[in-house]
């Protein structure tokens, strides 16, 4: 059986390889891809925040206890991206490549280390704790991706 | 565990880092002075004072000033251990290891044994500072992960390098002379190389070559115990090579000792490449350059090792191994490094301020990492670096032709990653400010 960082890392990477591909569709100015790129990538990622903000969070802040902590700062930092991407789709929609590739770049970096710090804090953390939701979170992640 | 919890929020204030990011182009434009105002002269011998004042400039004043600053940043968010009194402790170690290593260069060139004796204690507290703060943080830390043990072992290593430092030292200082003086002059430098430059930038790659290119991770077959081994083989090295140095064992013991370590780092340099070449991101980087330049630069110092055990007659210098594996490895992957951190640095506390104030709407434009620091700014001082490189080797081999150019180039080089750095941080002062009035 799969743990949550297992499945919940792997997600991440399905989203990098989506990033990667849209950034690049940009900087080859192929506009009609990248318009399709970008979506699938940013669709990815509000669905993988999502299933961590209504399901892991809660699961794991009921067995902690604990309201703010680590869930809290992850929240803040998918509050954060957020932004971005709404900032990212403006430039698509200018088609302004090297605005588009500035942000990116900024965004790979809080997206990367955003990711290490669930992939080395939180994801094990939640491993130790939960047992009998585990099957039925990992599901929900490697459930129906668009 | 609740203390770890906490941490999650632990990124240190931007003064914490900066103030060594930004101090150590500075030595760098030092050191290129000395290269070329003393020229040809330094390359005659790694012991002449002038040429030990130049390498601890490089060594001390730009490589660990960016380690201390890196460490303070990394730790908090990568293994996700807090700092205790992080502006208080990062001020502090900046001053100590600034005024040591300016000291420390000033009591090699004008052999005044005061300088030495201030350099003894500044170092001294520097680094007892580093390594105590460190150590506060690190040995609560439970798990196996890669990095926490590769800087565990970089600042074992950091220790005896200063230690071993500071005996030296106390011949210039009080004329004390240690027994077998170029022999732990040797052991200071391996331990110094090796263990704490090397072991540490390997554990940082762990974690930022995936990050920064998209790149598989490191293979977990190897990251566990391989910055640990190259460690064990320092360690048993050590006595080996004083055995050997006072002929009681063959010399080639130690030496296929080094040959590990040699194994080791090739190894690594050849993983990072095969990584990077794998990486999703197909976008010109002008990081991932300085870190390819960096790799075949150390794997050129090994062969190069490898060619001077095996040929009998000595015709190369022990100086070209040093310039490749100081200024075309360790230099080019620090900077290279530069060119992420500080100005993800800049836009993450720029955010930062804005999340503070999420009920006022958001007025201020807050510059992209590119806008902070432009790529054709980069990528210029990355060129100009390349041609210092070349000049530098070149100036080994004809010291009395080159030397002089590779201090200009040298030069011109940390001149323009002093101007990408500090751009930055006006960039940052001038958005900052902005922010603040639309906070009032």
């Amino acid at each position: 059986m799969d743990t949550i960082t297992q499945t919940f890392s792997r997600d991440h990477s399905r989203c990098d390889k989506l990033f990667a591909r849209a950034e690049e569709s940009v900087a080859k100015n192929k506009w009609a891809d990248a318009s399709t790129d970008v979506t699938k990538f940013i669709t990815a990622m509000e669905r993988h925040f999502s299933i961590e903000e209504d399901i892991l969070f809660p699961a794991f802040q009921e067995r902690t206890g604990q309201r703010g902590g680590p869930t809290r700062m992850m929240r803040m930092e998918h509050q954060q991206m957020r932004q971005v991407f709404a900032e990212l789709q403006e430039y698509l929609t200018q088609q302004d490549r090297d605005q588009y590739l500035g942000l990116s770049e900024t965004l790979l970096m809080l997206m990367r280390q955003h990711n290490a710090k669930e992939e080395q804090m939180l994801y094990p953390m939640t491993d130790k704790m939960l047992n009998d939701e585990t099957p039925s979170i990992c599901k929900q992640m490697d459930g129906d991706k668009q | 565990m609740n203390t770890a919890f906490l941490a999650l929020d632990q990124t240190p204030p931007l003064s914490v880092p900066l103030r060594f990011f930004l101090t150590a182009p500075l030595f760098g434009l030092l050191a290129s002075l000395l290269l070329f105002y003393d020229g040809p002269q330094l390359f005659i011998s790694r012991w002449s004072p002038n040429t030990l004042a130049l390498t601890h400039l490089v060594m001390l004043g730009f490589v660990t000033m960016v380690m201390f600053g890196a460490l303070q940043q990394l730790l908090p968010i990568l293994v996700i251990a807090p700092l205790p009194r992080p502006t208080l402790v990062s001020a502090t170690l900046h001053i100590l290891l600034t005024l040591g290593t300016l000291s420390l260069a000033a009591g090699f060139l004008i052999s005044a044994p005061w300088m030495m004796r201030s350099a003894i204690v500044l170092l001294g507290l520097a680094f007892l500072g580093l390594i105590s703060v460190l150590a506060y943080c690190l040995i609560p830390l439970k798990g196996k992960n890669p990095i926490v043990t590769a800087m565990r072992v970089a600042i074992s290593a950091l220790a005896v390098t200063a230690v071993l430092g500071i005996g030296l030292g106390m011949l210039f200082a009080y004329h004390i002379v240690l027994p077998f003086p170029t022999v732990l002059t040797d052991l200071h430098l391996t331990w110094g190389l090796i263990g704490w430059v090397g072991l540490l930038i390997m554990g940082i790659a762990y974690q930022v070559v995936p990050m920064f290119q998209i790149t598989p991770h490191y293979p977990t077959a190897l990251t566990p115990w391989f910055i640990p081994l190259i460690f064990l083989c320092l360690v048993f090295w050590t006595p080996l090579y004083i055995l050997a140095e006072l002929n009681k064992i063959p010399s080639i013991i130690p030496q296929i000792l080094v040959g590990f370590m040699g194994l080791g780092l090739s190894v690594f340099a050849i993983v990072t490449l095969k990584l990077q070449a794998q990486r999703l991101r197909s976008i010109p980087d002008i990081t991932l350059n300085y870190w390819r330049m960096g790799m075949v630069c150390l794997l050129l110092s090994v062969v190069l090792w490898l060619i001077s055990v095996l040929s009998p007659v000595k015709t190369l210098s022990p100086m070209l191994l040093v310039v490749l594996f100081i200024a075309g490895f360790v230099l080019s992957v620090i900077q290279g490094m530069l060119y992420k951190i500080v100005p993800f640095l800049v836009w993450l506390h720029l955010q930062n301020q804005q999340l503070d104030v999420l009920t006022v709407i958001k007025v201020v434009k807050i510059p992209n990492m590119k806008q902070i620091i432009p790529d054709k700014l980069a990528r210029r001082q990355f060129w100009v670096y390349v041609f210092a490189l070349g000049l530098l080797i070149g100036a080994v081999l004809w010291p009395s032709a080159l030397s002089q150019a590779a201090g200009i180039v040298l030069f011109c080089s940390f001149l323009l990653l002093t101007y990408n750095l500090y751009n930055a941080i006006w960039l940052y002062g001038t958005v900052s400010r902005r922010n603040a009035v639309n906070k009032t």
